[in-house]
């Protein structure tokens, strides 16, 4: 009996999902366009953080999606500007991080390595949560994922009031670009 | 009870195999110190300096005729004026220097402004900043703008205090060299400014400056003004009531021609537009 209990735990060991995690040394991206009326500007951060977790890109049970972006980190390329996004908009000191949490729904083969993933969950910015539904691709590379995906935020939906004062040119709608490397971690420490 | 245990081992290890490893690794970011928002009290510097490569442009005025006047000139609007443009550029995130022009005297300053020491604590957080350069009266009634008269310099160290992030505080020891270029003997003045700026919300605030010459030279009367700020995206405007006329730094430090008791006030504003390159 024993011997047998101790087959399943190592089984289910073994079974275990893979688990990777964003690549903090690559090249990773987070960017959102505004794209007002004479003005538009972008934010960027390298602080994008998380991980992915599931049994195989054939095999999406029980799969999670979760990553996160440091907002003190966006950089506007003006410091008053960023001072403002982080006192008066987004209210850093109280959300410091904007995360989304979900799960692959469909995955789609478009390439060789490359798949189109529709992922729905919670996304989490400046207090508010949503449900939504993104849509990104996905690419096998050596060591792990590739991650791409371009939604649109509406602030509005997150209660993120921009006050409309002469020349406050801010778009309603930002645009939202996400590139990050996901690396296995699970061989590693088995 | 064998058993009992193994299940328990059992369920627990299948549950924990959709348990993730990911944690959290990078520490908070260092934020730079900010405390003021606007790099002027009114005349004085604030300890703020612009970010690396960018770009502020300065438009300046004060108007001669005080509100007095009423509305035969129009509360001072009608002019003359005494006007102020200036540029300054950020050479590194702690590091500006400034180009201005006033038309009393044609009066050209260079300046550097340098953050010294940031002190990042909740409680008493403050800045340090040095602010000092050169001014060239280029068109001065009594000096030849090639005599060496004609050029002043000042040096101020900032010190900025900011309580809960509404109330600001600054005191700005100058010095003043040439206070008086149409005077014969060298003049100098030593000023201690101090000012307070109370944040009403994001866009609103009011400052209230006050410049006493501590010892050397000096016009009539200690300059002091009041007026409100209002913080619109890059632009700052700013209103204020003063008794001074003066913009450029080597003349404003060396007194005001009126009274502030006796409400001989003028009217006078400054708007600031930052742009990136």
């Amino acid at each position: 009996m024993k011997r047998f209990l101790s087959a399943m735990i190592l089984l289910s060991s073994i079974i275990i999902a893979q688990e990777y995690h964003v690549n903090k040394s690559e090249d990773n991206l987070v960017k959102f366009i505004s794209d007002a009326p004479l003005e538009n500007f972008e934010g960027v951060t390298n602080y994008i953080d998380g991980y992915m977790y599931l049994q195989s890109l054939d095999d999406l049970t029980d799969n999670q999606i979760y990553f996160e972006v440091d907002l003190t980190t966006l950089d506007t390329g003006i410091g008053l500007r960023n001072r403002h996004m982080r006192d008066n908009y987004l209210e850093t000191n109280k959300y410091r991080f904007a995360f989304f949490q979900g799960k692959i729904g469909k995955l789609e083969k478009v390439l060789e390595d490359e798949y189109s993933a529709e992922v729905k969950g919670t996304m989490f910015i400046h207090g508010v949560t949503n449900e939504i539904t993104i849509n990104g691709s996905i690419r096998k590379i050596d060591s792990g994922f590739f991650i791409e995906t371009e939604f649109p935020i509406s602030l509005v939906d997150y209660n993120i009031d921009i006050p409309q004062l002469m020349f406050m040119k801010i778009d309603e709608v930002m645009q939202l670009q996400l590139k990050f490397y996901l690396e296995s971690i699970t061989q590693e420490e088995e | 009870m064998k058993k009992f245990y193994w299940n328990i081992v059992f369920l627990i290890t299948l549950s924990t195999s959709a348990q993730v490893n990911w944690e959290r690794e990078r520490g908070e970011v260092q934020l730079p110190v900010e405390l003021f928002h606007s790099t002027y009290a009114v005349n004085l510097p604030t300890a703020e300096t612009i970010g690396s490569r960018e770009l502020e442009i300065e438009i300046s005025h004060r108007f001669i005729p005080t509100i007095k006047s009423g509305s035969k000139d129009f509360w001072g609007l009608d002019g003359p004026v005494i006007n102020r443009l200036a540029l300054s550029y950020g050479i590194t995130s702690s590091t500006q220097i400034s180009l201005g022009r006033s038309n009393l005297y044609d009066n050209y300053e260079l300046s550097i402004k340098q953050k010294l020491y940031e002190n990042d604590n909740e409680l008493f957080p403050f800045m340090l900043t040095f602010n000092g350069g050169t001014a060239w009266n280029s068109d001065h009634p009594v000096i030849e703008s090639s005599d060496s008269k004609a050029f002043q310099f000042f040096a101020q160290l900032v010190f900025n205090t900011m309580y809960d992030k509404k109330l600001g505080l600054g005191v700005v020891p100058s010095y003043l060299h040439n206070s008086h270029p149409a005077c014969k003997e060298n003049q100098y003045s030593f000023t201690l400014g101090t000012y307070l700026q109370f944040y009403l919300s994001e866009v609103f605030s009011i400052v209230w400056e006050y410049n006493p010459t501590v010892t050397g030279w000096r016009d009539y009367h200690n300059p002091m003004s009041f007026g409100l700020e209002i913080e619109t995206g890059g632009h700052f405007f700013k209103i204020f009531l003063s008794n001074s006329t003066d913009l450029n730094q080597t003349q404003f430090l060396s007194g005001a021609d009126k009274s502030f008791d006796d409400g001989d006030l003028r009217l006078g504003f400054m708007i600031t537009r930052l742009l990136f390159l």
